[in-house]
């Protein structure tokens, strides 16, 4: 184990051996087996996460970088081995960068989503975003997970809207990608009227693909740049409601495929009323039961030349598709109002995060598929739950087309009293259950986390031995998160 | 002399069928004029896969090629002509992917595209390039680029393992080409050296985009003087040109912004010229006649509405933009006989193959992907430059322009300048290559950009020495060393 005085020779007082804090990190909401670390340091630069690194390869200490705050709930901060140290990102939390005419800002790992949106939408530009992450969640840490967003219109590859990343690697080296790499500092890039923002390169490698999706096990990002978006100067907001789920998915195809919505994405009412309920739990059973079991919410939008015109344009052109699919766009679906909920999503959700409302836990399931296959995976995983005893009419579900319209993220959510441990391990047991279930049924977990990564990589041994040739060249003692994803 | 023994040729020969392999020396010359070991043409994945396994168990070089322009070929090596591989295996219109092996060129795929109301990156290297091939294209504002269409990928190894990237890997799916966990599309790039993956391509998934045009163009008219009986409906095609470079500028960016274009091209007159013609003598006139036209620098835009309304709404922002950056029409292109070759050339055809080699027979060339306002900077710069150049006859006069284009609605971009002079003329290629040189490193130097296809151990150590990385990942992949795509890098 590492004295505590060579951890505070580099970030000074910033480390922490607190029972308390040490408890903190040892667990989250997932399912993931609890493992206490040995510290937790608080870095403020590169040159200190480098110096951590560095350390932590001579004494061959396990790393695990985490940049938002609590609650966690996927288990990937949670080490996977003893001996760990946390690299908590939260100090670094400048906004380094936010260019409107270019369209990219930069910031480090600890800036969250409500500090950015606001120095964005001063400048006139925004974020494509998750849908409502929790107040605690960092940029960072969100665009490292290759979460979906809620714009499918403007995520052209999945790895957007990164744009270039600086990183320490496992081996300590640190490194820029795209477009920061160089030549020259990035000051020296802004100096000639260079920003950070072409994804590829330097080479014909794309080096953010390797560092996303990695959990932390390739190496820790110091700052990432990304593309924005305009800000609207008209924006009209419309739900569209139905019982079968296939119409809804047809339209959403249309809607992206034209490319006429901005934000765009199916919530179950279920969902629906977790997200929108105001008073707890008299106004979630009435909401949820008012709502129609699928509602698609899409927003139509106009920028800086005759927006009126084009949005008028594009409602008219919407509207013949409602008509041929037997379906209809309204402005409000019960109590909910189209704009308001517009509103919401467009910035992180209010405490409590949604997700903890309805009984104070949740696991979710998530996965990609495409149009032709998510109805027979929704079927498989109603099957799965109604077997384990979880009531189906408590299964929230979201389904957000990713990559202008080339696949879809599904999501269920299992709500779940932590309180109650026979609640409690019949989610554990469904959500196993349904990886399984939902693997044999083509369902594609491209972000495995838990104990189901395992299963989940398994189905794959040759890019699984990709993948550890390419960790032995970045992380060549393991001290990058060890025991996350196939690592 | 056979470089192989005839029991290993056997051995490949086994793999692919007598009527699929050769080491007959007449034949060389049409492969890039190497000696090459044998020439085999695999059929399918697994003939591939079985190919490399036979060249690392002999220790044998190979390298594949598909369409390939151009190449450099070591003697020796085992080459894999993948010409036999041209199936589109799934155009899956709801999810908006097509799934092709690596002959399937450009022209083939869009023009089954197009009859489902489909469409996707032609690259400028030309409609008959494959359609895999990583690249940017002149309808790049709508289509994207550069490594940003791919989605699943299907990789024989180079040592021959068969490794099926993201949702093929899991689940049989090619929606998607990233993960589980970190993404391997980080390193499966490129065909172009330097930095070439190590192994070979045998399948992959590209991006459609929605097509709002015709199913076929109505096109009339006799080789080499196509054009349109009529201009589909809801299309236009229009050059503006405008008093600079800054209001050129400021027009392309707010076009990025509205989302309007289907396609625009950064083109100058003497690229318009010469994709309306078909000879260099007309090429000449027409440049003559453009240049008198035009008030400065300008772009080629395509207009398309999917429906009367909405072109009717992209058109008059369009007038708009260019009205208050000064912008004028080219009447020269608004004659609807030349509208109808330009929406032939710059969407079917890929407008680069004119405009490159035929007026000299040859060109050098400065490419940068990336950050369009920065490298237009640097371009003004290396244009400059040329004017001596065309002062003294040696390269051909092009006003001293350069070119380029939005990409993704104007977030990224690309630039692009070259010289075209008749490659016999020893002089005018010395002073082309002298220009090339100065040019990249003054990009270099004044922190524009660096271009990675020179001395690494210049350019390496200014990248985060990616070179470095670039190495040590071409070993993992490849500890036998039996490729030899990592071309110079390497």
């Amino acid at each position: 184990m590492i004295a505590k005085e060579r951890l505070v020779k580099i970030v000074g007082k910033h480390v922490s051996d607190d029972p308390a804090v040490l408890e903190e990190y040892s667990r989250d909401i997932s399912f993931v087996h609890p493992i206490k670390p040995t510290y937790v340091v608080y870095p403020a630069s590169m040159a200190e996460v480098k110096e951590i690194v560095k350390l932590a390869n001579e004494t061959q200490t396990p790393l695990v970088p985490v940049s938002s705050g609590p609650p966690h709930f996927r288990g990937d901060t949670v080490p996977g081995t003893g001996g760990a140290i946390i690299v908590n990102m939260s100090r670094m939390k400048k906004i380094i960068n936010v260019d409107r005419p270019r369209r990219v800002a930069m910031v480090e790992p600890g800036v969250t989503f409500g500090e950015l949106v606001a120095a964005a939408t001063r400048e006139g530009i925004r974020l494509n975003m998750p849908l409502l992450p929790r107040k605690t969640k960092t940029v960072v840490g969100s665009l490292l997970e290759r979460e979906p967003v809620v714009m499918p219109k403007y995520q052209w590859d999945i790895s957007d809207p990164v744009a270039c990343l600086e990183v320490v690697f496992g081996n300590g080296e640190d490194f820029r990608t795209g477009q920061a790499a160089g030549p020259g500092t990035v000051e020296e890039q802004w100096a000639v009227g260079g920003v950070q923002k072409a994804p590829y390169g330097p080479g014909t490698a794309s080096w953010h693909r390797l560092i996303q999706g990695s959990q932390g096990t390739i190496g820790i990002v110091t700052w990432a740049s990304m593309r924005c978006e305009l800000l609207p100067s008209l924006e009209e907001p419309f739900f569209v409601g139905g019982s079968e789920l296939a119409p809804i998915l047809d339209l959403t195809a249309w809607l992206i495929r034209l490319r006429m919505v901005n934000e765009c994405f199916i919530l179950n009412n279920v969902a629906l009323a977790a997200i929108c309920a105001q008073k707890w739990p008299k106004d979630y059973a009435s909401l949820k039961q008012s709502l129609p079991p699928w509602v698609l919410f899409y927003n139509v939008a106009g920028y800086e030349y005759f927006p009126e015109e084009r949005v008028k344009s594009y409602i008219k052109d919407i509207t013949a598709i409602n008509q041929r699919l037997g379906l209809d766009a309204v402005q409000a679906l019960s109590t909910v109002s189209a704009i308001d909920f517009l509103r919401m999503v467009q910035k992180p959700c209010d405490d409590p995060y949604w997700k903890l409302r309805y009984k104070g836990a949740f696991e979710d399931v998530l996965f990609l598929t495409i149009n032709d296959k998510i109805e027979s995976q929704i079927a498989a995983m109603q099957e799965v739950a109604t077997r384990a005893g979880y009531p189906t009419t408590d299964m929230g579900i979201y389904i957000q087309p990713i990559v202008q319209g080339t696949g879809l993220h599904c999501e269920f959510n299992l709500f779940y009293d932590p309180d109650d441990p026979v609640e409690k391990n019949c989610v554990k047991a469904l959500a196993d259950a349904a990886v399984k279930e939902l693997l044999a049924r083509g369902a594609f977990f491209s972000r495995p986390y838990g104990d189901n990564a395992a299963l989940i990589l398994n189905r794959d041994a040759a890019t699984v031995n990709m993948l550890k040739r390419l960790k032995n060249i970045f992380d060549p003692k393991y001290i990058m998160n060890p025991g996350k994803v196939c690592f | 002399m056979a470089i192989l023994s005839r029991d290993v040729y056997k051995e490949f020969e086994d793999v692919v069928g007598p009527e699929n392999i050769t080491d007959d020396p007449a034949l060389m010359p049409s492969y890039f004029n190497t000696e090459h070991a044998a020439i085999v043409l695999p059929g399918s994945t697994k003939e591939v896969q079985a190919l490399v396994k036979l060249c690392n168990k002999h220790k044998l070089r190979f390298r594949a090629i598909c369409t390939g322009w151009t190449g450099m070929f070591p003697r020796g090596i085992v080459l894999f002509d993948l010409r036999r591989m041209n199936r589109i295996i799934e155009i899956n219109e709801k999810n908006m992917y097509a799934v092709v092996e690596p002959y399937v060129i450009s022209a083939e795929l869009q023009a089954e595209c197009m009859k489902r109301g489909l469409n996707f990156c032609i690259k400028g290297a030309g409609s008959n390039c494959t359609a895999l091939l990583r690249g940017h294209g002149h309808m790049d504002q709508t289509t994207s680029g550069d490594d940003r269409n791919h989605l699943a990928i299907e990789w024989v190894t180079p040592e021959g393992e068969i490794v099926r990237t993201g949702s093929l890997g899991s689940s049989d799916e090619w929606f998607c080409g990233d993960g589980p966990g970190p993404s391997l599309r980080a390193i499966l790039t490129s065909a172009v050296p330097p930095g070439v993956t190590p192994g070979v391509f045998t399948k992959a998934a590209i991006k459609l985009y929605h097509w709002p045009g015709p199913t076929k163009f109505p096109v009339v008219g006799h080789s080499p003087r196509y054009t349109l009986s009529h201009i589909p409906p809801n299309m236009m095609a229009r050059y503006y040109s405008f008093p600079s470079v800054e209001k050129m500028w400021q027009a392309e960016i707010r076009i990025g912004e509205a989302e309007i274009a289907y396609e625009l091209m950064g083109f100058n007159a003497a690229m318009v010229a010469a994709n309306i013609t078909t000879c260099n003598e007309e090429d000449e006139a027409m440049f003559k006649r453009l240049s008198r036209e035009v008030q400065g620098p300008g772009f080629f835009i395509i207009i398309a509405g999917n429906s009367a309304d909405d072109f009717a709404y992209k058109k008059k922002v369009l007038e708009n933009i260019v009205a208050e950056a000064g912008g004028k029409s080219l009447k020269t292109v608004e004659d609807p006989e030349i509208e109808g070759i330009l929406l032939c050339q710059c969407i079917r055809i890929s407008a680069s193959i004119r405009e490159t080699f035929r007026p000299g027979g040859a060109f050098n060339s400065i490419p940068i992907m990336g950050q369009r306002d920065l490298t237009i900077k640097w371009a003004i710069g290396a244009g400059e430059a040329k004017k001596p150049l065309i002062e003294k006859g040696l390269i051909v006069d092009d006003g001293g322009a350069f070119f380029g284009w939005g990409v993704e609605h104007g977030h990224l971009g690309k630039t692009e300048i070259f010289c075209k002079y008749d490659p016999s003329n020893t002089e005018a290629k010395k002073a082309v290559e002298q220009w090339q040189k100065e040019q990249t490193a003054r990009a270099f130097k004044e922190r524009y950009f660096a271009l990675t296809m020179g001395d690494q151990t210049e350019i390496g150590p200014a990248l985060s020495n990616y070179h470095i990385w670039w190495q040590k990942t071409v070993k993992a992949i490849d500890p036998n060393s039996v490729t030899t795509e990592s071309g110079p890098l390497v």
